[in-house]
């Protein structure tokens, strides 16, 4: 009880609190805010962006055509979004990275000022690198490339991996038209999908009680 | 004074956040409109054309599985007369439909077309004048899938062919392999389940790389109608012999044991098994298959438009798309590459027409025995390796590419057909020299197929005059009854 006089009080030392008067629409209002705040939560979808599914990514359309061309890439099978495009050296800096990027990415995009081609900023490519060698790392220092390959320490050390890996994994053509329709969605690691359509799998055991039946 | 301020800040603050909602709900709606499909796929959607309205490319490249005009050295497309070009084989498979016409396959686009129009099937003008069951159009159209859903699996199998004549109307096509929801591989064939089940294997296991084989799999694999077990009676059930495995001897000791056989050859009297088309099985011995290399890799393999990534659907040959197939891994000029799959393919071609001939030469002798007087005890263990060797070669034969698919399985499986039919010819001769004949067998000219279609007695200029009629007046009327029962299904436009 004293706790919250205390906090009154402090409300009335600088005069935040409305006069008596006003009193009533000033709790409208304030009520407003925290609704409306609830409101921008469950609209922008807000929760999904603690996940690591990339359908997250996706909330926005303007991330399609990346979204698209990695459903249609190898990678898409082994490594997700975030896979690539957060760090993963400690939890700390990976939810710091990723709220950073995603409220920059709201930010522009709010204000519709984001680009008609969408690249990597320097920070993200510094992530994005790392994270290729994150799980490439004995493909690429495998001795026997070192042999083989002229120059090779050099070509793998002085550029980015996508410098010359250009197709991996979002294409070499960026931007919408390189996308066609993607109506479904994608789904990965559905640990009820079924490669037996839901009909089929009914007659089938129809079929199978009424042989036990006879 | 202050308190106004912080009363009007607040209410600032509300208004922003109202505008920034009303963003976000302003965007979500432009999503709703970006990427949006033009059609609803409800159900079983059996027309290609209304598929093709939301994925143009996947539907345009598939329609040009009609094209033929690719020709390979050997299984090309396109009608080619396969009976002309090895006319032993109208010895082997005397008194089976076979020996009446076999031509070389067209592309998916022409599944129903041409099943219709094979000599194989007679002129099934209604069910009183045919023995060909509605199994016969299972592999055909994605419209079987709709009328298993609708009638029941069984119930489908029960069936002869023109009672579905006006039902079957549509060719392979997106239905037979893709969940509408979702667009991910589906399974819609009970019986390559069924076989996965058989074999203590769950399909629903498969990893998206395995599907891109397995629905393939669903058809070009050897299959026979199982109308004697007790849950399958009354129909002609497609079965997958894969209980013991996908190998030769494996099928063997199944239809062995389950003492099954296509049809006894008139002229030897063996009991014979005619092997459909095995290639999943033969290519799972290949070194592709144990790279994990899918179907889809080589036959579906990626290409571009417009800067767009998309699985080309022109189902066909790798040959006429070397560039974008075999590239993909091997770095060699086309011409060599190309010449390495005739290679192979032309070396067990070559193995394959030696023990055709030997077959063919069996299957005649045997029928000399019976003439001049054989007992079923002398002819017993002749018959079996007659049996058991035909579908050795036949498991080469019938397979699409077994020459490339798995080179090496392909040549000793034909290396065992071999011995098999030359220890049946020794016996032969012993038979015979029994019987009073020691000089050689007098056989009809073995490379002349008008000659041999005589010696068997097939004459089809009888049933060419059924087939015609049949394909004038009947087939026309299915398919305008087809397509009028399709008008009267809804179509949703979403735009």
């Amino acid at each position: 009880m004293s706790r919250l006089r205390k906090f009154e009080r402090f409300l009335f030392k600088y005069s935040l609190i409305p006069p008596h008067k006003w009193r009533r629409a000033a709790i409208v209002a304030v009520a407003a805010f925290i609704g409306l705040g609830l409101y921008v939560l469950r609209v922008s979808n807000a929760a999904s962006y603690l996940s690591d599914d990339p359908q997250a990514c996706v909330n926005c359309h303007l991330m399609t055509p990346q979204y698209i061309t990695w459903t249609h890439s190898s990678h898409r099978e082994v490594a997700h979004c975030n896979d690539c495009h957060v760090p993963h050296n400690n939890v700390v800096n990976k939810y710091f990275f990723k709220a950073k990027d995603g409220l920059y990415h709201a930010s522009i995009f709010t204000l519709r000022a984001e680009p008609q081609v969408i690249q990597a900023k320097s920070a993200s490519v510094e992530v994005i690198h790392n994270n290729c060698i994150r799980c490439h790392e004995d493909q690429v220092t495998d001795t026997k490339t070192a042999a083989l390959v002229e120059n090779h320490h050099a070509k793998r050390t002085d550029r980015l991996c996508w410098d010359c890996h250009r197709e991996v994994p979002h294409g070499r053509v960026k931007g919408l038209s390189s996308v066609g329709l993607q109506l479904e969605p994608i789904r990965l690691y559905d640990p009820d999908r079924k490669v037996v359509p839901a009909w089929l799998q009914k007659t089938m055991e129809e079929k199978n009680k009424k042989t036990q039946a006879k | 004074m202050k308190n106004w301020l912080l009363f009007l800040g607040t209410i600032v603050i509300v208004f922003l956040l109202a505008m920034l909602v009303y963003s976000i709900m302003d965007r979500r709606t432009e999503g709703r409109f970006a990427y949006k499909a033009q059609v609803a796929i409800e159900g079983i959607e059996p027309r290609d054309s209304l598929w093709g309205l939301n994925y143009p490319r996947q539907y345009q490249s598939y329609q040009k599985t009609q094209d033929t005009s690719f020709k390979s050295r050997y299984n090309t497309s396109g009608f080619r007369d396969a009976l002309e070009e090895d006319p032993e084989t109208i010895i082997l498979w005397a008194g089976y439909s076979f020996s009446k016409g076999y031509n070389q396959p067209r592309g998916h686009n022409h599944a129903v077309r041409d099943v219709l129009a094979s000599v194989r099937i007679g002129a099934p003008v209604d069910t009183a004048n045919t023995a060909i069951p509605s199994t016969c159009w299972t592999c055909k159209s994605p419209d079987v899938p709709r009328l298993m859903s609708e009638l029941g699996v069984k119930e489908f199998y029960s069936k002869k062919i023109p009672e579905f004549g006006s039902q079957v109307i549509n060719p392979i096509g997106c239905a037979d392999c893709h969940d509408p929801k979702t667009m991910n591989l589906t399974i819609t064939r009970p019986a390559l389940i069924e076989a996965f089940k058989a074999n203590g294997r769950d399909i629903n296991n498969a990893s998206h790389q395995e599907m891109r084989s397995l629905v393939c799999a669903q058809c070009h694999v050897e299959y026979y109608f199982d109308k004697t077990s007790p849950d399958k009676k009354g129909s002609n059930y497609l079965t997958f012999p894969w209980k013991n495995g996908y190998g030769v001897e494996s099928m063997i000791a199944y239809y062995d044991s389950i003492g099954f056989a296509d049809w006894v050859h008139p002229l030897s009297k063996a009991p014979m098994l005619k092997a459909q088309h095995p290639d999943h099985e033969i290519y799972s011995f290949g070194v592709h298959a144990k790279r994990g290399v899918s179907c889809a890799d080589c036959h579906m393999p990626y290409g571009t438009e417009g800067g767009q990534k998309f699985t080309d659907h022109h189902i066909g040959s790798p040959l006429a798309n070397v560039e974008n197939s075999c590239f993909v891994c091997h770095r060699e000029r086309v011409e060599d590459l190309v010449s390495d799959v005739y290679e192979r393919q032309g070396k067990v071609k070559g193995t394959s027409e030696v023990v055709q001939r030997n077959i063919a030469m069996a299957h005649l002798e045997a029928e000399q025995a019976w003439k001049l007087g054989a007992t079923e005890a002398q002819m017993k263990n002749i018959l079996k390796n007659i049996r058991h060797a035909q579908f050795r070669w036949d498991y080469i034969a019938a397979s699409h590419g077994a020459g490339f698919h798995a080179p090496l399985e392909a040549t000793r499986v034909l290396a065992s057909a071999s011995a098999i039919i030359q220890e049946a010819r020794v016996e032969l001769v012993r038979v015979l020299a029994s019987l009073g004949q020691s000089q050689p067998v007098k056989m009809p000219d073995l490379s002349s197929k008008s000659a041999l279609q005589a010696y068997i007695g097939v004459d089809l200029e009888k049933e060419k005059m059924q087939k015609a009629e049949f394909l004038e007046q009947v087939v026309p009327k299915w398919l305008a009854e087809g397509k009028a029962r399709e008008a009267r299904k809804k179509v949703t436009m979403l735009q």
